[in-house]
């Protein structure tokens, strides 16, 4: 007999893997969760950060449209921390078919989505950067969210609640006996060390990456890697989100966030092997622009602070083997019942604004394998950091009031009294905030700490910080020899981001940074 | 008012050269945009008799017969600054000396030849440690380091500093200037 440490191994760092984590957590399972870099390496950290109403599928995809506004209620109330009630607008334009708005009301008001037709002179007084052309205009409870932050809290809330998050290891192998898949072998990613986990049930949660670990097991999952492109600006035009009216093509949808705001995306099939490095080309950037400033004209002569690329995990459905039909709803995979592999479930496809549904329907299938009927409560139990009471001390300190933003109630884990000097002055994150990061979050590296702080994503991208931060965290860490390295992995992975967008501004940054760090 | 040099440009190369005009005799000024760097040399060029025009920047100016009359700044409107020779040390995009669009790069202020590659997607390499190069990016000068504007000399209008094409050395690329002009 093996002794199984852990009830369920979960596949994956991105918010599904991390959803699932939280809720197998919560039903007193004993649950690991494991992923090749950080959390969120994947399309968790590479969208819009757009909190569907459901509005968007609600003339092709009802079914989407229903669970997405469902949902949408549901986040706003547990991630309360991770929402900006943005609202949103579907705007026409005079070359536009206005007849579809018709239908897209309709459409909506079945879902149960709440889309008001307004007077597109109300639309501008709302949101002033909308183009002023428009002809028509529909108000629905769209949302920004911040999927690092989300994805944070529930690691974070999984953690609060026994289970464990391992990152930067890569499973190699799922371990097979007796054709039942018991466990995954691991290989570090960054010291090459081998590992091994074993547990009653692994849950695949490798979203585009799921085909590969699939594969391990002898099952298959055709992925459709569809590669999408963004652009992020370095100003926050417009403050609600505004989506184009018509059937979804390129570059329709522009969301604010923080102090930013994101247009995107474009769409392209791509072949697998380029999921792991993806680059924006200068055509996707021409037409990112050129239709963002159909929706917001200012867009055109905003700085842009960097391009980037995700891959939606589109799953080519079971009977139609061809990969011509695919769906955006989400596919749950028993492989014992489907390819006869036992102990091994996958959870793929869907967006984010349902990752928490998906959470609950993997979740439901490791308990009916496990024989628990423990239930469901990641609808009604709030995530760490958005607890309802405030029950931490107040400070006016514009510091303080930065980081209670961006950790909700845990603000009160930091340590203000020793720590208050800002370091990152865009976004005002203290030493303290970055200190609690590496206790709390798992943080290793800059990389890891962007994303849990928002360190060096403001408008200097951290080209006037990037030194203090990485003394810092090497400090923090208890490496300060690691302080140099940090810096150079940071200037590397910022100059990905701003060379298909480096003219203007942002070659006037380049060329700043070029002087100040090179050499 | 009327100078002997007008420098345009208040940064290493700007008044460098207005030090080296200013002390063999010249009557000089220096236009400079703003941050108050070098400190020593501009100390130095105060008290050669120098005059800095500090905050300001200059507008444009009138280029006939193939030299540039005058200059006009900002803070000083329909003030034309008369000078015999001009220096253009404006710097590269940072400080504003070269702007990029997305299609082209341009000298903002007389529109001198600049020499850049025109596929975009050249500019920049993909590696932060790769040599970059629109770092290389700058104005066209003559052997005597007189700039162009639409492939014809101006006869009274240098380059120095970083502003110019390829690799640039500041305080030399300067007082080879002055050589030309004392």
């Amino acid at each position: 007999m093996q002794n199984k440490e852990f009830d369920v191994i979960i596949i994956g760092g991105g918010i599904t893997g991390v959803g699932t984590a939280r809720d197998c957590a919560m039903r007193g399972l004993k649950t690991v969760l494991v992923e090749r870099f950080d959390l969120t390496n994947g399309a968790t950290g590479r969208n819009h950060g757009l909190l569907h109403s459901g509005a968007r599928y609600a003339v092709n995809d009802a079914e989407s449209a229903e669970e997405c506004i469902r949902e949408n209620r549901i986040i706003r109330r547990i991630a309360s921390n991770c929402v900006e009630e943005s609202d949103g607008l579907f705007i026409t334009l005079p070359e536009d078919d206005l007849a579809y708005q018709a239908a897209f009301i309709e459409k909506c008001q079945a879902a149960g989505i709440d889309a008001k037709a307004i007077d597109p002179k109300e639309a501008l007084r709302l949101e002033p950067s909308v183009n002023p052309a428009i002809i028509g205009a529909v108000r629905v409870p769209d949302a920004s969210v911040d999927p690092f932050r989300l994805a944070s809290a529930n690691a974070l809330d999984a953690t609060m609640h026994g289970a464990k998050i391992i990152t930067y290891k890569e499973v190699t192998e799922l371990i097979l006996e007796g054709g039942r898949v018991v466990g995954v072998r691991l290989q570090d990613t960054r010291t090459g060390e081998k590992s091994e986990i074993r547990a009653s049930i692994v849950v695949n949660a490798a979203g585009i990456w799921g085909q590969k670990i699939a594969a391990m097991a002898g099952a298959q999952i055709r992925m459709l890697p569809a590669k999408g492109s963004l652009l992020i600006f370095g100003h926050r035009v417009n403050n609600m989100v505004i989506n184009r009216c018509r059937k979804p093509a390129n570059a329709d949808i522009l969301v604010p966030g923080d102090v930013v705001c994101v247009i995107g995306t474009t769409s392209d099939k791509v072949p697998f092997e380029e999921c792991d490095n993806m680059r924006v080309t200068p055509q996707e950037v021409a037409l990112l622009l050129e239709e963002g400033a159909k929706l917001a004209p200012a867009l055109a002569t905003t700085r842009i602070l960097r391009a980037y690329a995700g891959v939606r995990p589109l799953v080519a459905s079971d009977d139609d083997p061809t990969g011509r039909s695919t769906s955006r709803g989400i596919v749950l995979l028993d492989h014992e019942t489907r390819d006869g592999v036992p102990g091994f479930i996958s959870i793929t496809g869907g967006k984010l604004t349902s990752y928490r549904l998906m959470a609950e329907m993997a979740t439901d299938l490791v308990c009916k394998k496990l024989g628990s009927d423990a239930k469901c409560r990641t609808a009604v139990e709030p995530l760490a950091g958005s607890e309802p009471e405030k029950n931490h001390a107040h400070s006016d300190q514009l510091a303080f009031k930065a980081a209670e933003g961006r950790q909700g109630t845990l603000v009160s884990k930091m340590d203000f009294s020793q720590k208050s000097e800002v370091l990152c002055e865009c976004e005002h994150v203290t030493r303290a905030e970055i200190a609690y990061a590496v206790k709390y979050l798992g943080v290793t590296n800059m990389m890891d700490l962007r994303r849990r702080t928002r360190v060096g994503m403001g408008t200097c991208q951290g080209g006037f910080c990037m030194r203090k931060v990485a003394v810092a965290l090497a400090e923090e860490l208890g490496k300060p020899e690691l302080a140099e390295e940090f810096v150079k992995q940071y200037l590397a992975e910022r100059w990905k981001g701003m060379a298909p967008v480096c003219w203007g501004d942002s070659m006037r940054e380049a060329e700043y940074m070029q002087k100040m760090y090179k050499k | 008012m009327r100078y002997d040099v007008v420098i345009i440009g208040g940064g290493l190369a700007g008044i460098t050269a207005g030090l080296q005009l200013q002390k063999s005799g010249k009557r000089t000024v220096v236009i400079s945009a703003g941050l108050s760097l070098h400190e020593t040399p501009r100390a130095e060029y105060v008290a050669a008799g120098g005059t800095i025009l500090a905050g300001d920047t200059v507008t444009g100016g009138s280029i006939e017969n193939g030299r540039l009359e005058y200059v006009k700044t900002h803070n000083l409107g329909n003030t034309l600054m008369y000078a015999d020779n001009f220096i253009l040390c404006t710097g590269k995009f940072f400080s504003k000396g070269l702007v990029s669009t997305m299609d082209r790069v341009f000298e903002p202020v007389f529109g001198c030849d600049v020499q850049y590659e025109h596929d975009r997607t050249q500019w920049v390499r993909p590696e932060f440690s790769d040599e970059q190069p629109f770092m290389s990016f700058g104005v066209i000068t003559d052997a005597d380091g007189r700039v162009s504007v639409g492939g014809s000399v101006v006869s009274n209008l240098y380059a120095a500093g970083e502003i110019l094409a390829g690799k640039v050395e500041i305080v030399e690329s300067a007082l080879k200037v002055c050589r030309n002009l004392i």
